[in-house]
């Protein structure tokens, strides 16, 4: 066993002595942590992390009545001074054109005639409650700003609706009224005018209804903050871990082919514990970068990482099924340019069936059945719990898959090395 | 110039001299065009990709059920209904991203009193249990928005002649709730959803992913002629290659024109893909394409040439290009689209190659744009490329 770990830990030493390792081991998972970070706004002064903002939209008004005018304040209100930025055009063209140009997400072009079509220039009266000609509004969208689109969108429904509601609220009083024999029909006039008037000077304020929404997460607490460095951390810890005991696997090849293995060989270390200490030290190595990866996270981005008693039993059990992983990627290739080759080729691909790359990437059906293969998303999916207040029983069906991974990936590997031999024929 | 395509010749043989090269090449970037872009299934109609919601009832009212259908009518989210204690345990195996509990009570008479309550339970960081918050809000609002109508009518009659009994006004209340309920479900659309016009027919959401992956997996190869120098340099043959009659500007010219026609290689293979299998339409201005694409990938290989005159050894370099390949990638909205960013982030990564790179691809692909409207991209690429190419040159050692 003193053997075993001497070597163990002599490999440790020397990956963490090698500058140009450390650069993918540790250097590029931070980098990219801090980058999604700056891209999704976890770092602004608002810290909200909100992502979308700013939306440049045009606006073409050619509506002559106030409806028109209201879209347009609500698009200029103090509510959506963060979310959009509109300037306001008369030429049509001109506002397609910046669509086109991708220099707008979206151009709001309002009709003339838009507020005729819901409030009739003439009176109301008692057969005037059938629709006016329909005039929509047009939205123009950009593909390439689909998202922002959607947004200047969803502000146009909710606008639209409450118009409607009012517009429809005016026509349903009304014929509730006639049909009740409440008001003679010919009263109707007057009393439209009259309704108008108080609705205008907010008469409806007492209407108001309410619905209460009580948000809560699965613990029955408030949810926090949607945090995206929460999501993300874990996936690229993961997605670099796959590099470094791909990388251990293509070392271990080096010095076979050096025959350095083979020089050990004659000391009173046997072969077992020479090749178990070549895989300790990568297993250590792994262990090591995802202990850093966390520490140097929670230090400088202050994440939650959880409950440590998950912790403790979860990053052995990831390391040792990505260990397993690089072990097996090393017994089946012949020379170490091979295991850099498809070792990196592997941390890809486990990395975007795992959920190392977020949660935009499509996964499902048959990617979603082979992804269970990858240390990547059974571990991201633990940390995740773990990190939304989850315990040791929550994630022990994936501490138990990671082990499983780790078992069959060892016992096949150990197979296939034994027959390789340590020593380059 | 045959000295100078001799030397782009061998460092090509040296390129593919291994069969993984073609992994990197060829075969990693389709298979990642091909998820990110939804191939596998992600955005066929077979499956459905709405945010599940599971509903649990426990009202029972007309108001609850006006909630459950308006909220199915969703095209963003797929409503479950089912008992609490499995909707409990569904939940709780993360089996769904949120839960909505419509409590005993909810009516509209509650809501008219403020007293209307939902509970939503959400998993945390999850960003379908987002949308699903937002659909509800919306969707709630709706609702109260047409129970205030018909408060509205109520108060309007009641101006008119109070009721003679809480039933009578009660009747009244429900009577015009149903009716401006059918009114706001005739209404007809007043808002019409428009693309620009020069865009085809056929356009393709996939389009990001492709563009995307594209500028990614292009990008660091190019990045990699840092290692290339840096092998070269170790192993001494580039003095040794001095020894022949080609310039030292031969030299490098070869080195630089075989990466740069490399890139331009696989850039075709990867449009050829997205063209035949993804069904994007790349080809709306071949000559924009053309004149995007080469500028970017001068821009890259002049980037490889600087960054291999601060490496000292090939890992080093490896591991740089992967990292700074990755990281403008990522910044360049490759991997996101830049209308996620922070307005003064969206500004900021205008600094990097990528980010000019991907807007310009985007726009041919996505906006049918062509040559005039591309040619600012090309022009700060090519700006990029002779910044690069100068500091490169100027530093490099042959030793």
């Amino acid at each position: 066993m003193q053997k075993l770990l001497s070597i163990a830990l002599k490999d440790l030493k020397v990956a963490f002595r090698d500058r140009a390792g450390l650069i993918l081991m540790l250097l590029a998972p931070m980098a990219l942590i801090i980058g999604m970070g700056v891209i999704s706004g976890r770092f602004s002064s608002s810290g909200s992390g909100a992502g979308i903002s700013d939306i440049p939209i045009v606006i073409v008004n050619q509506d002559e009545g106030q409806l028109g005018q209201a879209l347009v304040d609500v698009f200029y209100s103090p509510d959506l001074v963060d979310l959009i930025a509109p300037i306001t055009t008369t030429v049509v063209e001109t506002a397609r054109q910046q669509v086109s140009d991708n220099t707008a997400a979206a151009a709001v072009i309002i009709p003339a005639g838009f507020t005729a079509s819901i409030i009739p220039a003439t009176a109301l009266t008692a057969t005037s409650f059938q629709t006016p000609t329909v005039i929509s509004i047009e939205l123009q969208t950009n593909p390439t700003r689909a998202t922002s689109a959607e947004v200047v969108r969803s502000i146009i429904l909710k606008f639209l609706a409450r118009v409607e509601t009012n517009q429809i609220g005016g026509q349903v009083t009304f014929e509730q009224l006639l049909t009740q024999k409440l008001v003679h029909p010919a009263d109707i006039p007057a009393l439209a005018r009259d309704f108008g008037t108080r609705m205008d000077a907010g008469a409806n304020a007492s209407a108001s209804t309410t619905i209460t929404i009580e948000h809560m997460t699965n613990n029955d607490a408030p949810p926090a903050p949607f945090d995206v460095l929460a999501l993300l951390a874990p996936g690229m810890a993961l997605l670099f871990l796959m590099y470094t005991v791909t990388r251990g696997g293509a070392q271990l090849l080096a010095e076979r082919d050096a025959g350095t293995l083979g020089r050990m060989l004659i000391s009173p270390a046997s072969s077992a514990q020479i090749l178990g200490g070549k895989v300790a030290g990568i297993f250590l190595t792994a262990l090591a970068q995802v202990v850093i990866l966390i520490v140097v996270s929670t230090l400088l981005f202050n994440l939650r990482w959880g409950d440590w008693r998950g912790l403790i039993l979860l990053l052995p059990a990831v390391a040792a099924a990505a260990t397993g992983w690089g072990f097996l990627i090393a017994s089946f290739v012949k020379t170490p340019q091979q295991a850099g080759s498809i070792g990196a080729a592997v941390m890809l691909l486990f990395g975007i069936l795992g959920g190392s790359f977020g949660t935009n990437v499509p996964i499902t059906g048959f990617l979603d059945t082979l992804s269970k293969i990858t240390p990547n998303a059974w571990g991201i999916q633990a940390f995740t719990a773990l990190g939304n207040g989850g315990n040791v029983t929550q994630i022990m069906p994936n501490l138990l898959a990671l082990c499983a991974i780790a078992v069959v990936t060892f016992a096949v590997a150990s197979l296939l090395f034994r027959r390789g031999n340590l020593i380059k024929k | 110039m045959r000295k100078i395509i001799a030397i782009a010749w061998k460092d090509a043989l040296i390129n593919f001299a291994s069969p993984s090269s073609l992994l990197f090449f060829f075969v990693l970037p389709v298979v990642f065009t091909f998820i990110i872009g939804g191939g596998f299934g992600g955005a066929t109609a077979s499956q459905d990709t709405r945010a599940k919601l599971l509903v649990v009832d426990q009202a029972g009212t007309a108001s609850s059920r006006q909630l459950i259908t308006m909220l199915g009518q969703s095209v963003a989210i797929m409503i479950e209904p089912m008992p609490l204690a499995k909707a409990n345990s569904t939940f709780d195996a993360n089996d769904a991203p949120a839960l909505l509990i419509i409590p005993a009570g909810f009516n509209s008479t509650a809501m008219i009193s403020g007293t209307a309550q939902l509970q939503l339970k959400q998993q945390p960081n999850n960003l379908d249990a987002v949308l699903i918050e937002r659909t509800l809000n919306t969707t709630a609002s709706q609702i109260t928005n047409a129970i205030a109508a018909a408060q509205t009518a109520v108060a309007e009659a009641e101006r008119i002649r109070p009721f003679t009994s809480p039933a009578e006004r009660q009747a009244y209340f429900d009577a015009a709730l149903k009716h401006t309920t059918q009114l706001l479900a005739q209404a007809p659309s007043r808002l019409n959803v428009t693309r620009p016009s020069q865009i085809a027919p056929d356009f393709n959401p996939a389009a990001q992913a492709s563009a995307g992956q594209l500028i990614t997996w292009v990008f660091i190869p190019l990045l990699g002629i840092s290692a290339m120098f840096a092998y070269e340099r170790r192993n001494g043959t580039l003095r040794r290659v001095l020894t022949t009659p080609a310039s030292r500007a031969q030299l490098l010219l070869g080195t630089i024109f075989g990466q740069f026609v490399t890139a331009l290689v696989q850039m075709g293979l990867l449009i050829g893909f997205g063209a035949v299998v993804m069904r994007l339409n790349w080809g709306q201005s071949p000559l924009a394409l053309i004149v995007l694409l080469s500028s970017f990938a001068l821009a890259g290989v002049s980037l490889g040439t600087m960054l291999g005159t601060f490496v000292r050894s090939e890992g080093q370099a490896n591991g740089l290009s992967i990292l700074l390949g990755q990281v403008m990638a990522l910044l360049g909205g490759c991997w996101y689209p830049l209308e996620f960013f922070p307005a003064s982030v969206k500004t900021i990564v205008h600094v990097l190659p990528t980010t000019w790179a991907m807007q310009g691809l985007s726009n041919v692909l996505q906006l049918g744009a062509g040559l005039p409207a591309i040619w600012p991209n090309a022009a700060v690429l090519l700006g990029f490329a002779a910044v690069f190419f100068v500091v490169g040159i100027s530093r490099f050692k042959f030793e």
